[in-house]
């Protein structure tokens, strides 16, 4: 009960003029880039990241955390209404719900997606009410080779769970480290890997790397595939919502099924992408109404919506307790979260209380007024897709790089987005995957200290690894993800995928 | 045109390279152990070689079973071209003229060449970008962007 308590301390401090202001205004500008070709969850959150430098922590991650949820909410009107995926989140909500709208059923099929998606992130913010405490008080135990062993876990069930090729995977997360190795050494002070560049003396920093790899990429890629709207008219008709309202408990197995897969997801780090995908393949095999997947089939939707929110939400639970980000999205808030001069970890929970169960009480304000306002406000944004690319592309380009000058006003970092904008669009047309780089940029520091520190108090064995129960039962269970691909080929053959 | 194959061994060289540069600048910073732990350069070094060795694999693997099918067809590649080309010029521009100027010159151009816009409705667009990006970053947020010596002219 003690959580319970704690969580209604959380709304007062949630529960104020000001932040309920600031949710609103997070929700739409995440809806807002959410719809948008090329800006996505964490290429939004690390647009605003630095304007809330100077903002109270709470009202910050208020703030950007109501962008994240309105990003998932648009990813998933462009899906439905224009085929085209705003979050690659919500790629598998194109399946069904595209269709769906096809045969002029767009109401029902947003209704669908936004009450499902809602309906998983209320799951994912119970299960982190339910949970934190737990983790926070097991995470207090933890010394140095504890914390390596579970940012071990979280890059190991990346490249088991991942989906990716597993060797571009590695690859992905080593550039990340290299990445986050240039300039000061946390340790010992001295400036490492800067190969006599100024310019990298102060390191690279992974808000430019987002901007480029999520923005710019995505930006490029948009253009190659050609965007074409062809678009359904989104009218949300009131009695049609209600209708679909009371359809929804029909579709309660699939509704459970996604919840849980999402919250599993979104805890180890597999991320709401990998979640959505193994959602809906799961719900092709065992719904119900199976034979209708992929020809508009509601099951279609409520899968991978669920997965993807009740994922998204459910990263924020390691991010707080233990500060291993469950998707980039939740990497790029941790990066805030340093940057605003809190320790992500479990002491977070002791020093910060107000902080934590602020945001946490905001996660149930902001997921149950998203629904609405997202709803509301669905015709107003399909019509922003309608604006011409030749208008839209370049001022999406000029907000990108305003947004990589802001970070640190350095000019040589519109340089560095360029390139890493180029690197985007080569990883992805090449299935290389970019999140685990950006965990590894962030994590990378701290990482690499507790790995230090753990050699330190071994002097040098690495036995340390498995000197106790704990620690010993993490790595054991990293090894078992990392070799996971290989197991599952031999259990059950041939190189299934979830995606169809 | 370049296929598949090709991109996969080029960028699986590159990000071998990478792997490369950073283990040997790693190497300068010491990478065994010191009387007080391991030393700096340890990590990345190691960092480095895992990032070498999994990019050979994936050079190995794309010369073994690489697909030849083109990376971009011809018309798309145009397409992209149309798009990058403008986008380096305005980086360029932003750091002679700064953010504000470029992103005039920027919008002005892409608009009247590529959408084939009036010049009304091009100047109002691309007039307004920066107006209004100035009202938000130097007045709301009071993040000052990077300008140039036109900035300077006006005095602000």
């Amino acid at each position: 009960m003690d959580n319970l308590a704690s969580l209604f301390h959380g709304f007062s401090v949630a529960l104020s003029f000001h932040h309920i202001f600031l949710m609103l205004v997070g929700i739409l500008l995440g809806i807002l880039v959410g719809v948008l070709p090329g800006l996505g969850a964490p290429n939004g959150v690390s647009l605003l990241l630095p304007l809330t430098f100077t903002m109270d922590p709470v009202a910050a991650i208020i703030l950007l955390t109501s962008m994240y949820w309105g990003a998932l909410f648009g990813g998933s009107t462009t899906s439905i209404l224009f085929n085209i995926p705003g979050e690659p989140s919500s790629v598998a909500t194109t399946f069904d719900g595209y269709p769906l709208a096809q045969k002029g059923k767009a109401t029902e099929a947003l209704s669908y997606a936004f009450l499902s998606a809602g309906f998983g992130a209320l799951v994912g913010v119970i299960v982190i009410t339910l949970l934190s405490g737990v983790v926070q008080k097991f995470a207090l135990r933890f010394s140095a080779p504890e914390y390596f062993a579970v940012y071990f876990l979280a890059f190991c069930s990346f490249i088991g769970l991942g989906g990716a090729p597993v060797l571009k995977t590695v690859v992905s997360i080593g550039c990340g480290f290299a990445l986050a190795a240039v300039g000061m050494d946390s340790v010992s002070g001295s400036l490492r890997l800067t190969f006599e560049f100024d310019a990298l003396l102060a390191g690279i920093s992974f808000l430019v790397v987002v901007i480029g790899l999520f923005g710019i990429g995505e930006l490029i890629l948009t253009v190659e595939e050609g965007l074409q709207l062809k678009g359904i008219e989104a009218r949300v008709r009131p009695s049609d919502v209600l209708r679909t309202m009371a359809m929804m408990p029909r579709h309660w197995a699939t509704l459970l099924r996604s919840a849980l897969v999402g919250c599993w997801m979104g805890i180890t780090p597999g991320g709401p992408t990998a979640a959505s995908f193994m959602s809906y393949g799961l719900a092709r095999r065992f719904s119900k109404y199976r034979q209708g997947f992929g020809k508009g089939e509601p099951d279609g939707i409520i899968a991978p919506e669920t997965a993807d929110h009740s994922a998204g939400t459910a990263a924020m639970l390691p991010m707080l307790a233990l500060g291993i980000p469950g998707s980039a999205t939740a990497a790029v808030m941790l990066g805030g979260l340093m940057i605003w001069g809190l320790n992500p970890g479990p002491m977070l929970f002791v020093e910060r209380p107000d902080f934590v169960w602020g945001l946490i009480a905001s996660m149930y304000l902001g997921n149950v007024i998203g629904v609405i306002l997202v709803l509301a406000t669905v015709p107003m944004f399909a019509s922003i897709l309608r604006i011409p690319f030749a208008i839209i592309g370049p001022a999406i380009v000029v907000i990108c790089f305003v947004g990589a000058y802001t970070v640190g006003s350095r000019p040589f970092d519109l340089w560095v987005a360029l390139g890493f904008g180029f690197v985007g669009y080569l990883f992805k047309k090449l299935n290389y995957p970019i999140a685990p780089l950006i965990l590894a940029m962030v994590i990378g520091d701290k990482a690499e200290d507790a790995f230090r520190q753990s050699l330190i108090m071994s002097k040098g064995a690495l036995s340390v690894f498995w000197s106790n129960a704990l620690v010993g039962t993490l790595m054991a269970l990293a090894l078992l993800l990392l070799v996971w691909p290989v197991v599952a080929r031999v259990l059950f053959g041939g190189g299934r995928s979830s995606a169809p | 045109m370049i296929s598949r194959k090709a991109a996969e061994i080029g960028l699986a060289s590159v990000t071998a390279l990478f792997g490369a540069v950073i283990a040997y600048g790693a190497t300068e910073f010491g990478v065994g152990w010191a009387p007080s732990g391991p030393e700096p350069g340890t990590f990345p070094f190691y960092i480095g070689l895992i990032v070498l060795v999994a990019s050979l694999a994936n050079m190995v693997a794309a010369l073994v079973a690489g697909d030849g099918t083109p990376l971009l067809e011809r018309s798309h590649l145009k397409d992209v071209a149309r798009f990058v080309v403008p986008m380096i010029g305005f980086v360029i521009l932003a750091l002679l003229l700064g953010i504000y100027v470029a992103t005039f010159v920027y919008l002005l151009g892409t608009m009247r060449v590529q959408g084939r816009y009036g010049w009304g409705r091009s100047i109002a667009v691309s007039l307004g970008l920066p107006l209004g990006l100035y009202a938000l970053m130097e007045k709301a947020f009071q993040v000052p962007l990077l300008k140039g010596p036109l900035e300077a002219l006006i005095g602000l």
